[in-house]
C-alpha cells in the first residue's frame, strides 16, 4: 500500500526544549491513523509540522510523496486540518464558511457544488447550510470545522483532537461521521481518548514526551504489553517511558 | 483571488456586526450632532472683541473655539472616525488569532499578503463610506446650522486626500491587532483613540497651545492627519502639503511595520 506519510528521524526543538524527538513513522494511503497521548506527548507539535505550520528541526518527512521542505506549497494543496480548537468564522452561515475555505484552495464551481451536497447528505449539515456558525453547538461546530477541511477534497486530512470538550453523545456522532470517510481519505487524528482511538483507528502510535514509543494496531499494542484493555496497555507503554 | 475571498469574508463578518455600524458609522454622526450643538450653546456676548476675560481677550477665545465650527470639525471628525475603524481591524485580527481561525488559514496555501489585503480593503471601504457620511452630514449641519454650503469642489478634492490616513489607522489596527490578544486590544486602541483625540487636536487648537505643546504633537501623525484634513476641506492646498506628506510617511512606516509583524508572528515557531 502507498504511503501518505513517512518520517525519519523528525525532531522539533523549541529552545532548548525538546517537544518531539526523533521520530519514525508510516501512515499508508486511506487508514486512519491515531496518535495516541497525554498532553505535552508531541502529537499537536507533530501534526502542525506535517501541515505546515511548524518547521521540523532535523530529520526528513514526505507528505503524499512530496517533500515536506521544499514542496510544502504544493502539499498544502493536498492536505487539510481540523484544529483543536473549533476554526470558524463566527458571523457566517454554514455555507458561507464552506464556500469561503474552498474559494480559498481554489475549488472549482463544478467541484464545489459537488462536494457541498456531498457534506450536506454524509455530514447532514444541509438542514443549518442556512445557520450562522456561531449559533450552532458545540458539536455542530465541530462537525461543520471538519466539514471545512473535506470541501477542499483533500488527500490526506488531520484532526486534531476532534472530540475535546464535547459531550458524549456528540462525540460518537463525530466518531460516526469519522468512520464514513474511512477509505475515502487518509487520516491521522490525535486524542487522548482510548475508547476513540480503539473504535476509529486502524494503526495506533503511543507517543509520550515526544517520542514514539509503539506502534501497530489495538490488538496488536494489549498484545506487545500482555493486557487485555487498550488502557491498560497504555498505562503499561507510556509508564515504562516515565522510568 | 484568495485575498479577495479573504476580503469578502471579512466584509460579511464586519457587515454582520452591529456595533460596527454604532461606532463606525454612528459615532461619528452624534460626535458632529453633539459638538455643534455644544458650539451652539456657547455664549456670544455683544461685547468689544479686545475686552479681557480672565486675561484672554474674545478675539483669542473666539480662536481657540473656532475648532467647533463646522467646517473645521467635520474634517477633524472625519479623521476621529478613522479611530474606531483601527480599533474594529484590531479587533478582527487579533480574534482571528486568539480562536484557531487563523491556524487553519496559515495552514492553507494563503500568503502573507493575502492577509494584508484581506485585512485591509474591507476596512478601506467602510472607512470611505464613513468619511462620505461625515462630510455629507456636516454639509446638512453647515446648511442649518449657517446656511452656507461647504464649497463641493474641495470637499470633492480632499475625500482621495484621506487615504494616507486611511492607511495609517488600518495599519495601527493590524499592527495591535497582530501583537495583542483579544482581551487587550480594545484597551489599547482605546488609549490609542484618546490620544489621537488629545494630540491630533480634534476638540482643541494645538497650534494655539504654546510651541511646547506643538512639538509634542508633531511628533505623532494624529496632528498632522486631523491638519491635513482642514487644509483639504478649507481649500488651503498650500498649507495642505507638509501635513499630507507627513501622515504618507508615518503610514507607509506603520503599515509596512504592521505587516512585517503580521508575516514574522504567522512564521514565529518555525
Amino acid at each position: 500500500m502507498n504511503k501518505a506519510i513517512v518520517l525519519k528521524g523528525i525532531t522539533k526543538k523549541f529552545g532548548t526544549k525538546t517537544a518531539v524527538d526523533h521520530i519514525d513513522l508510516e501512515v499508508s494511503e486511506g487508514e486512519i491513523f491515531g496518535l495516541l497521548g497525554v498532553n505535552g506527548a508531541g502529537k499537536t507539535t507533530t501534526i502542525r509540522m506535517l501541515t505546515g505550520l511548524s518547521l521540523p528541526t532535523e530529520g526528513e518527512a514526505k507528505v503524499l510523496g512530496l517533500d515536506l521542505r521544499s514542496d510544502i506549497d504544493k502539499i498544502k494543496l493536498l492536505v487539510n486540518i481540523s484544529t483543536q480548537e473549533t476554526a470558524i468564522a463566527g458571523n457566517l452561515t454554514v455555507e458561507e464558511n464552506l464556500k469561503f475555505i474552498a474559494g480559498i484552495y481554489g475549488v472549482s464551481n463544478e467541484d464545489l457544488k459537488e462536494r457541498l451536497e456531498d457534506i450536506y447528505d454524509s455530514l447532514e449539515l444541509g438542514e443549518v447550510r442556512d445557520q450562522r456558525s456561531k449559533t450552532l453547538s458545540g458539536g455542530w461546530q465541530r462537525r461543520l470545522s471538519i466539514a471545512m477541511a473535506l470541501i477542499t477534497g483533500p488527500k490526506l486530512i488531520f484532526l486534531d483532537e476532534p472530540t475535546l470538550g464535547l459531550d458524549v453523545l456528540a462525540r460518537r456522532e463525530l466518531w460516526r461521521f469519522v468512520k464514513k470517510l474511512k477509505g475515502k481519505v487518509t487520516i491521522v487524528l490525535t486524542t487522548h481518548y482510548l475508547d476513540e482511538v480503539e473504535a476509529l483507528c486502524d494503526t495506533i502510535a503511543v507517543m509520550a514526551k515526544g517520542h514514539v514509543l509503539a506502534v501497530g494496531t489495538a490488538d496488536e499494542l494489549k498484545k506487545s504489553v500482555n493486557k487485555d484493555t487498550l488502557e491498560d496497555a497504555f498505562v503499561e507503554i507510556v509508564g515504562g517511558e516515565k522510568k | 483571488m484568495r485575498a479577495l475571498v479573504f476580503t469578502s469574508r471579512n466584509i460579511k463578518e464586519l457587515l454582520r456586526n452591529p456595533l460596527s455600524y454604532l461606532f463606525c458609522l454612528g459615532m461619528p454622526l452624534v460626535m458632529l450632532i453633539v459638538m455643534t450643538l455644544i458650539n451652539a450653546s456657547i455664549p456670544k456676548p455683544e461685547i468689544p472683541a479686545d475686552a479681557k476675560l480672565f486675561n484672554i481677550s474674545l478675539a483669542e477665545a473666539a480662536e481657540t473655539t473656532k475648532v467647533f465650527n463646522i467646517e473645521m470639525l467635520t474634517p477633524a471628525i472625519a479623521i476621529f472616525g478613522l479611530t474606531f475603524i483601527m480599533l474594529f481591524s484590531c479587533i478582527a485580527v487579533s480574534s482571528d488569532r486568539t480562536s484557531d481561525f487563523l491556524t487553519r488559514l496559515y495552514a492553507s496555501p494563503m500568503k502573507s499578503t493575502d492577509f494584508i489585503i484581506g485585512y485591509t480593503l474591507p476596512f478601506a471601504i467602510i472607512a470611505a463610506v464613513q468619511i462620505v457620511i461625515t462630510f455629507i452630514a456636516g454639509e446638512i449641519i453647515s446648511l442649518i446650522v449657517k446656511g452656507e454650503s461647504f464649497n463641493i469642489g474641495y470637499m470633492l478634492l480632499s475625500l482621495p486626500l484621506f487615504i494616507p490616513a486611511v492607511i495609517l489607522f488600518i495599519g495601527i489596527g493590524i499592527f495591535f491587532g497582530t501583537l495583542l490578544n483579544e482581551k487587550a486590544a480594545p484597551g489599547v486602541c482605546s488609549a490609542v483613540i484618546t490620544a489621537a483625540a488629545i494630540l491630533g487636536g480634534i476638540w482643541m487648537d494645538i497650534d494655539t497651545m504654546g510651541d511646547a505643546w506643538v512639538a509634542v504633537c508633531s511628533c505623532l501623525p494624529f496632528y498632522h492627519s486631523v491638519k491635513a484634513a482642514r487644509c483639504a476641506l478649507a481649500g488651503d492646498f498650500g498649507g495642505m502639503i507638509v501635513p499630507l506628506m507627513i501622515t504618507a510617511a508615518f503610514a507607509a512606516v506603520i503599515f509596512a511595520a504592521s505587516a512585517l509583524i503580521f508575516a514574522h508572528k504567522s512564521k514565529a515557531d518555525k
